[in-house]
């Protein structure tokens, strides 16, 4: 029992820090950024060069932030940009980058499965269960991106802009707020968290050409019930990842990898807002 | 004129004379379709390789009855739909004599009817779940009979393990590994506690090792597919603290040293292992890296077989005395072949006995040679053919 409480809550936190970068760049630009799952297979080669470099694993967490940020601002600058007044071709476009990354990656690391050896390995004692260290630290790091982001969110100028931006962007540039500013310093930040991710989902998984995929799809959905607030991406990871798990346990995880598509798409038809309060 | 140059001018005006005989004839065109992109992405260059020196050799020796060998490679995108059209290219289109690859279980299963419908020879080298027969395919790579009983009898005899837990990729050849090793372990009179199925592209093993723990097992038995799920189940299921000995029929020696210490202590079964002490294999081993230098992909269980079939294909030929099906296929169940392998000769039921090596991974990755188990029958693999 207790190993299957800390299986949902681990999963429900991964799925947190994975989805926590497109979450606010939906909120902000209403598009779903499709090189999200880019930015993470990038955050686990960050991981793999800062390795091959003989760093301390410690050292990719601000390298793979800065370098994700560090692309953002350029793909927001050069391509996403241009297209603020179609959105739906602004999508599009994050689609093909997301190609455009995963071929540039396998041009310069082949298509070969690398891995990069985890800082905390190995299982330790939680209420008289053994349960995998890093697992519990991604609980920890999960905690802390939702603070973090709520105390900038709540906290800075600019998360006050940012929220006027998104709850009426003409109203807020009627008072004078530069949205395209807002506008470039999310999708810079959402791109830095996903590449952050990427990082921190390494040890747990292989670093490959297609790392960041088989999140995509499940950080999408759970970002579609989310609308754009951070409590109902953590709500939703809860049920949703916690439903994953319960059905892979009791089912079988072949069913349980389909869980969390199928009843975000069942939620949205019975309730479009999904999790969100409005 | 010295002796000296005499013979080196006799040597030039032979070798001129083999080359410009086998310029004259018309190549015999061997076809390999082959996953370049998808899941076989990362291994196929190496069998592409090893392929192309065996043709390099054959041609420098003369070719096979005064025609040289030529290749033709076709991408199946690892899978049905794209093996249907590189079939398809390379019968009806470039008209290749004979077909010799390794590809997915789903790549072969398509391109079967089409070998059928050319009535071309095809010689399949890729390990697989066993048991897929026609009258026109050979195969010299093994079969779940051949690998799993090493380990599982290591794990029952010596090991004194009882009770068993199976772990796969949802797909033809995880769930056919698994149900042979299933069938063994109770033959065997040790206890199968829990066998589960994870999608082939999932990276989430949660559920499964939360029941393994559950369970308790004194050996897990891993067929995953090769690559990212084979490294993510290993750091998962170490990461979480499990202790039980560990069988992994899925990961090749590459994938073992990318692995690390994560992989330390894993047992494994195969039929090449690139450290094999014998002439043939350093022959082999000598000639890919002056072939290909730094651009040599690592030997491997994969692409040695795909080497060796050539040799037999060119062996088949020269038996029945002329490329026509018929003769072919008839004697590549006859010839034999020393390759880096051993002595390999498909004549059980259209697949080979072959020497089999159980090894286990050590700290730094490498493969250590625990036993090798000589001339490992396939069992009845297609007893309706000969």
């Amino acid at each position: 029992m207790t190993s299957q409480i800390l299986d949902i809550l681990t999963s429900a936190a991964i799925l947190y820090v994975v989805a926590a970068g497109l979450l606010i760049v939906f909120g902000v630009m209403k598009i779903i950024n499709f090189a999200h799952g880019g930015f993470l297979t990038m955050g686990g080669y960050c991981a793999l060069a800062t390795a091959d470099l003989g760093l301390s694993p410690l050292f990719a967490i601000p390298i793979s932030f800065l370098f994700g940020a560090v692309v953002g601002m350029v793909v927001e600058r050069l391509i996403v940009r241009p297209l603020y007044s179609r959105p739906l071709d602004a999508i599009l476009a994050t689609w093909g980058l997301g190609i455009i990354i995963g071929q540039l990656i396998t041009l310069i690391y082949d298509r070969g499965v690398h891995f990069v050896q985890s800082p905390i390995s190995g299982a330790v004692d939680v209420m008289g269960e053994s349960y995998s260290q890093y697992r519990l630290v991604m609980l920890v790091v999960a905690i802390l991106f939702g603070v973090v982001l709520a105390a900038v969110l709540h906290g800075t100028r600019l998360g006050l802009m940012t929220r006027a931006v998104i709850m009426n962007e003409d109203l807020a540039r009627g008072l004078g707020i530069d949205s395209g500013l807002v506008r470039f310093v999310t999708f810079s930040l959402g791109a830095g968290l996903a590449s952050l991710a990427g990082t921190l989902i390494t040890p747990l998984s292989s670093v490959d050409p297609s790392l960041g995929i088989s999140w995509l799809v499940n950080a999408f959905m759970l970002v579609l019930v989310s609308g754009s607030s951070l409590v109902s991406l953590g709500i939703a990871a809860v049920v949703l990842g916690g439903a994953q798990v319960l059905i892979s346990s009791y089912a079988n995880p072949v069913y349980g990898s389909m869980a969390i598509v199928i009843l975000a798409a069942v939620l949205l038809r019975v309730r479009p807002q999904g999790f969100a309060n409005d | 004129m010295t002796m000296i140059n005499r013979k080196a001018i006799g040597a030039a005006v032979l070798l001129a004379s083999v080359s410009t005989s086998a310029f004259a004839a018309e190549p015999i065109k061997i076809g390999i379709p082959i996953g370049l992109s998808g899941a076989n992405s990362v291994v196929a260059p190496s069998v592409v390789q090893s392929a192309e020196l065996a043709v390099a050799e054959i041609n420098a020796a003369g070719g096979v009855l005064g025609r040289p060998l030529a290749l033709e490679v076709a991408d199946d995108q690892s899978g049905a739909a794209g093996a249907q059209k590189a079939y398809d290219n390379l019968i009806f289109q470039k008209k290749v004599d004979a077909l010799i690859t390794m590809e997915t279980s789903a790549a072969r299963n398509a391109g079967l009817p089409i070998v059928a419908k050319g009535k071309t020879p095809f010689i399949y080298t890729s390990y697989y779940e066993g048991r897929s027969c026609s009258p026109y395919m050979y195969v010299d790579a093994w079969v779940p009979d051949q690998q799993v009983a090493p380990i599982v009898d290591l794990f029952v005899d010596e090991k004194k393990a009882k009770t068993f837990f199976l772990i796969g990729s949802d797909y033809a050849y995880g769930r056919g590994m698994l149900a042979f090793s299933k069938s063994y372990i109770e033959k065997k009179g040790g206890k199968v506690v829990g066998d589960e199925y994870n999608p082939m592209d999932a990276s989430d093993w949660t559920a499964i090792i939360s029941k393994v723990k559950a369970a308790n097992p004194d050996a897990l038995i891993l067929s995953t597919a090769g690559g990212a799920p084979n490294v993510t189940l290993t750091k998962q299921y170490k990461a979480a603290g499990i202790k039980a000995l560990v069988g992994n029929l899925g990961v090749d020696e590459g994938t073992a040293k990318s692995m690390g210490t994560d992989a330390e202590g894993v047992f494994l079964s195969a039929s090449y292992v690139s450290s094999l002490d014998s002439p043939e294999n350093k022959k082999f081993l000598a000639a890919m890296k002056a072939k290909f230098g730094d651009g040599l992909k690592t030997p491997n269980d994969l692409s040695v077989p795909q080497y060796e079939a050539i040799y037999l294909y060119k062996l088949a030929i020269e038996k029945a005395g002329s490329t026509k099906q018929e003769g072919v296929l008839k004697a590549l169940g006859e010839v034999s072949f020393q390759g880096p392998r051993g002595l390999i000769k498909m004549d059980k039921q259209r697949h080979a006995a072959l020497t089999m090596y159980l090894g286990q991974v050590q700290g730094d990755g490498s493969v250590k040679v625990l036993k090798s188990f000589k001339d490992v029958d396939p069992g009845a693999q297609c007893p309706n053919l000969k």
